[in-house]
């Protein structure tokens, strides 16, 4: 045997001496040897080439910077009525981050708001405690002995001055199970229709407005007709700014279709505006003119659908049905000539929109505040719907008319779930017999209890509030000593009456005239369903514990219930429950949603309604094949109203909005700005908004401002029929010449001390767009 | 110095001293070869001993360093392009949707568009300067590393941070990007990147539902239409401007 030495030895005097023979067998002789050694060798080499690759995948896989997030979970936004789906990144300390949710409607996209929600949970000014007001001043209580109070206020109010006498004033911020859970409250249980809230302001017109035309509340289309649509007609809206994320994506319909056009109506060159291809500017209170002339150019140069029109539309007139020629001489008050003086748009360029509108693949008209925020809300409404039925830009994709919303869940929490003064659930009136005998079958309480005339909507509320009508108020998740228009002469009424704020925030202006102060969870705080503008339910999980001693506003309401001796009526008493509850309810109606059980909730981006079991996929666009509530063979079918047939209310143009005059010379117009939300409660306590945006002030077009002697920045004093207020103003040229605007959201710039409370006679939503003022330079 | 100029400065150098051996091996031929009869190349005649010399100095030592070298450089300098993202086929959706005409993702207007034509993926993806480039390689190797051990499920999600200094470093300074007051208002946090500008200005590449096996599009984005592919490459390669 020879040694591995010798063998080396014997390989070195090989490559000298070449003669020598005994290489063979040397390796003959010890192959075991030389392969044992070799492959330890390879395998040694090829561990140490594994070990570190393999160190360094590892080492790389553990430092790798992964950002501040452990975990990632869907929810919906807590702002406007886009309802953006969010994905929450959350880690030990709460929420670290949000980002936009990929897969939900809005692909991704938020807006500052939604991207600073981090900060929301934790910003500065928390209510943490019940406060009872003692001496004038609110003091830390005990929930048991807030509640007491409230249950005791309430109680000797309803026996003293019957049920009348208490008011709910809600929100279309709450769940979708606590707004519901108050409706029944109030109207079943403690038997009053005093069920009202900022929902009033916001969208009251828009849902007359599509009942009227539709019989059905709630938009035929959805956020997906963006992408199909080949003219946006935007009016009185300014989703550049407000509902940022649907304004990307008609950018992004404009980037793959070039063809698409932007119009915009709006009296201010609003962000839309100026990204719009078309900016009409109609004087303050006119549009309704400017709609109906549109009407008759596409009447006269025969634009509309003669088919959709002849097989489903009917026309209704001031004394009931009228037929075409009904529609041609009601138009002749609004030829484009006769309006144009008024409108302050030529005729010729009525007629280019009108084309525009009527000749196009699809058109989608988009709306809110600046069509429902009017004293003839309900009119504007119903002629954006004729509009389009008369056209034909309806049931098809891209073509619709929807309007927007200005809550994230105006829709689903407090139109679908009846929430409002002359409302019951799915659709079903007050006023109205039958509908009042079903909801009191379905919430199994005794008949009559619920009493058959409205409550008090939101201004008559506080009105009767300020006359002592109104003794008892409970007032959840919204800041009306900010958001009333009129604001002096409502201050009265919450000043008046026994006044119980429920809010996740202390020192609101609501908060000021409280008497009992319930501190309330916020957003993922608790758990429970929003619905977006289009019919899209959503869940938002509960990530986060809510501060100190706050209560979710469903729990709240539930021992409330159960103080006043109401337990029965109230029997769901968690959120699911209550879900289960009203999801049970909807399949008695064309709202069906019977089939979004809480669990598809927690898996699926939302849903849109009708969805009548649980393996329906939604409904993105109603009236149509698609629908479940649509019979087979017909290709539409507005099922709302008895004859099938969507209907064009005859709606004239009365001059019921504020004019100028000579004492009062310009129009206050009020709106809200890209980076805060509402009435700031919650985004001007976010400190990079705050320091981001400017304190509230007045803007003004330079040519006024000249004429007044006003330079940018000076201070002003403005001066309303109902108030007066001092500010500093802007001189810009976005206003309409003749126009002032200025949004609400400082609290400290209380603009609706200026507003009027005129309001539309049908839905009573305020007019928070056209106020006469005059504005004086100080100093 | 860019990683181009010193591997070309060093390719110089070594050709140079390759050249400086030749002449030598020719010029000083060794004794103990001159049995051997001389080799005819054709156009010169050298002895034995310089061409095996030779011989054996390409093969030991110009082959494997220049193969080393040239290897090297082509892993460093390749892997910038599309291609080596593309080599693995789980990049293919964001491939495709780059150059798909349709598509409104940030990548794909920001290649179509000409803002960044060349090398997007690397322009996007590492950092600035050399520990830029440094992570970005090592990100690579350890995407590398779970291709080529099967450690990855599809739609595969990258969890590693994206540095938005890649958009900052050309967005920041634009006046266009100051007069956004949203901008103003998220600085701080989008530098930290706690704020995704992908929140207001929407996905950078296809959804993880559409890169999902059986997807609806799943098929469309790893099958692209190559016509269209081409047509794409080539417009907007002449446009590129800086911000």
């Amino acid at each position: 045997m020879t040694d591995s030495n010798d063998s080396n030895e014997q390989l070195k005097t090989d490559s000298v001496v070449p003669e020598t023979e005994s290489i063979g067998p040397l390796y003959d002789d010890s192959p075991e040897s030389m392969n044992r050694r070799d492959l330890l060798r390879a395998l040694a080499a090829l561990g140490f080439a594994s070990a570190t690759g393999g160190i360094a995948w590892g080492l790389l896989e553990a430092t790798m910077p992964q950002g501040v997030v452990q975990d990632w979970r869907k929810s919906v936004c807590r702002y406007c009525g886009t309802g953006c789906g969010i994905l929450v990144g959350m880690n030990k300390e709460g929420v670290a981050e949000v980002r936009g949710d990929p897969e939900a409607h809005n692909a991704g996209k938020l807006c500052i708001k939604g991207s600073l929600l981090p900060l929301l949970n934790k910003a500065p000014g928390r209510l943490k405690f019940p406060m009872i007001r003692k001496d004038g001043k609110l003091v830390r209580a005990s929930w048991e002995k807030a509640m007491k109070l409230v249950t005791s206020k309430f109680r000797r109010a309803i026996d003293q001055y019957g049920p009348n006498s208490v008011a709910y004033y809600g929100s279309g911020q709450l769940f979708t199970e606590e707004t519901y859970t108050a409706n029944k409250l109030f109207k079943a249980g403690i038997g009053t229709n005093n069920v009202d809230g900022n929902p009033r302001l916001c969208m009251a017109s828009a849902a007359v407005g599509y009942t009227k035309t539709f019989g059905k509340d709630e938009p035929a289309g959805c956020y997906e007709d963006i992408d199909h649509a080949e003219v946006f007609f935007i009016i009185g809206a300014n989703p550049a700014e407000c509902h940022q994320p649907l304004f990307e994506r008609i950018k992004a319909r404009k980037l793959v279709y070039p063809k698409a056009t932007i119009i915009c109506v709006d009296p201010r060159r609003t962000l839309t505006a100026e990204r719009s291809d078309l900016h009409l500017a109609p004087r303050p209170g006119s549009d309704l003119l400017l709609l109906w002339a549109i009407v008759h150019a596409i009447v006269e140069g025969k634009l509309f659908d003669e088919k959709f029109v002849r097989d489903h539309v009917a026309f209704q007139g001031a004394d009931g049905r009228v037929g075409w020629e009904g529609l041609r001489t009601f138009l002749d008050d609004y030829t484009p000539e006769k309006v144009q003086g008024r409108v302050g748009i030529p005729a010729a360029q009525i007629r280019d929109v009108a084309s525009r509108f009527a000749d196009s693949q699809a058109t989608m008209s988009l709306w809110t505040m600046g069509l429902n925020q009017r004293v003839d809300g309900v009119a504007l409404n119903t002629t954006m719907n004729a509009l389009h039925l008369i056209t034909g830009q309806i049931n098809k994709k891209g073509a619709t008319p929807l309007s927007l919303t200005g809550q994230a869940n105006a829709c689903g929490g407090v139109r679908d779930t009846g929430s409002l003064a002359h409302l019951l659930p799915h659709g079903r009136l007050v006023k109205n017999a039958e509908h009042r005998a079903e909801m009191e079958r379905l919430w199994g309480v005794p008949p009559g209890r619920i009493q058959p005339a409205p409550g008090l909507d939101a201004v008559h509320l506080f009105q009767a509030m300020g006359r002592g009508e109104v003794k008892c108020v409970l007032n959840m998740c919204s800041n009306p000593g900010q958001s009333l228009p009129n604001l002096g002469a409502y201050a009265q009424g919450m000043e008046r009456s026994f006044f119980v704020v429920a809010d996740a925030f202390e020192d609101t202006r609501s908060i000021h005239y409280a008497d009992v102060v319930l501190p309330a969870a916020l957003w993922i705080e608790k758990e429970g369903v929003f619905g977006q503008s289009e019919r899209r339910y959503q869940l938002v999980e509960k990530l986060l514990q809510p501060p100190g001693e706050a209560r979710a506003d469903l729990d709240i309401l539930v021992d409330l219930a159960e103080r006043l001796g109401l337990g029965n009526v109230i029997s769901a008493k968690t959120s699911a429950a209550v879900w289960n509850e009203y999801r049970e309810l909807s399949s008695h109606s064309k709202y069906n949603f019977s089939g979004m059980t809480r669990a598809r909730l927690r898996e699926h981006r939302g849903l849109q309604w009708p969805c009548p079991d649980e393996q329906h996929p939604g409904t993105a666009r109603r009236y149509i094949p698609g629908d479940p509530f649509v019979p087979a063979g017909k290709e539409h079918y507005f099922y709302g109203k008895p004859d099938g047939r969507a209907v064009v209310h005859l709606i004239p143009y009365e001059s019921r909005a504020e004019d100028p005059d000579e004492e009062y010379p310009l129009i206050l117009n009020t709106g809200r700005i890209l980076e805060q939300w509402h009435t700031g409660t919650m985004t001007d306590r976010i400190a990079p908004i705050r320091n981001g945006t400017p304190r509230g002030h007045f803007e003004m077009h330079r040519y006024d401002a000249h004429q007044l002697g006003i330079g940018d920045g000076n201070e002003v004093e403005v001066q309303s029929r109902y108030g007066k207020l001092t500010g500093i103003c802007k001189v810009t040229t976005s206003p309409l010449v003749g126009t002032l605007f200025a949004s609400f959201y400082d609290a400290e710039f209380p603009i609706n001390v200026l507003v009027t409370d005129k309001h539309d006679p049908i839905s009573k939503q305020p007019d928070f767009k056209t106020t006469a003022v005059s504005v004086r330079k100080l100093g | 110095m860019s990683m181009a100029t010193l591997v070309s400065i060093m390719g110089s150098a070594f050709v140079l001293l390759l050249l400086i051996g030749i002449y030598l091996i020719t010029r000083h031929p060794a004794k103990r070869w001159e049995h051997l009869p001389p080799v005819s190349l054709g156009v010169t005649t050298l002895s034995a001993a310089a061409f095996y010399k030779i011989t054996a100095l390409v093969s030991f030592t110009v082959l494997p360093v220049a193969m080393v070298n040239v290897g090297t450089y082509r892993l460093f300098e390749g892997a910038k392009e599309v291609q080596a993202c593309a080599s693995c086929h789980v990049m293919q959706p964001m491939v495709t949707d780059l150059y798909d005409q349709s598509s409104t993702t940030l990548a794909a207007r920001h290649v179509q568009n000409g803002w960044i034509s060349k090398r997007p993926c690397y322009r996007c993806h590492s950092g600035y300067g050399f520990s830029g480039t440094l992570a970005a390689k090592l990100e690579g190797y350890r995407h590398l590393v779970r291709y080529t051990t099967g450690t990855y499920e599809e739609p595969i999600a990258s969890r590693a941070l994206f540095d938005q200094s890649s958009c900052l470093n050309c967005h920041e300074r634009t006046q266009a990007f100051a007069a956004v007051s949203s901008h103003r208002i998220g600085i701080t946090l989008i530098k930290k990147n706690e704020l995704s500008c992908l929140n207001c200005h929407g996905l950078a590449h296809p959804t993880r539902s559409d890169r999902t096996p059986d997807s609806r599009r799943y098929k469309e984005l790893m099958e692209p239409d190559t016509t269209m592919k081409t047509n794409a490459l080539i417009a907007p390669a002449t446009k590129e401007t800086t911000l």
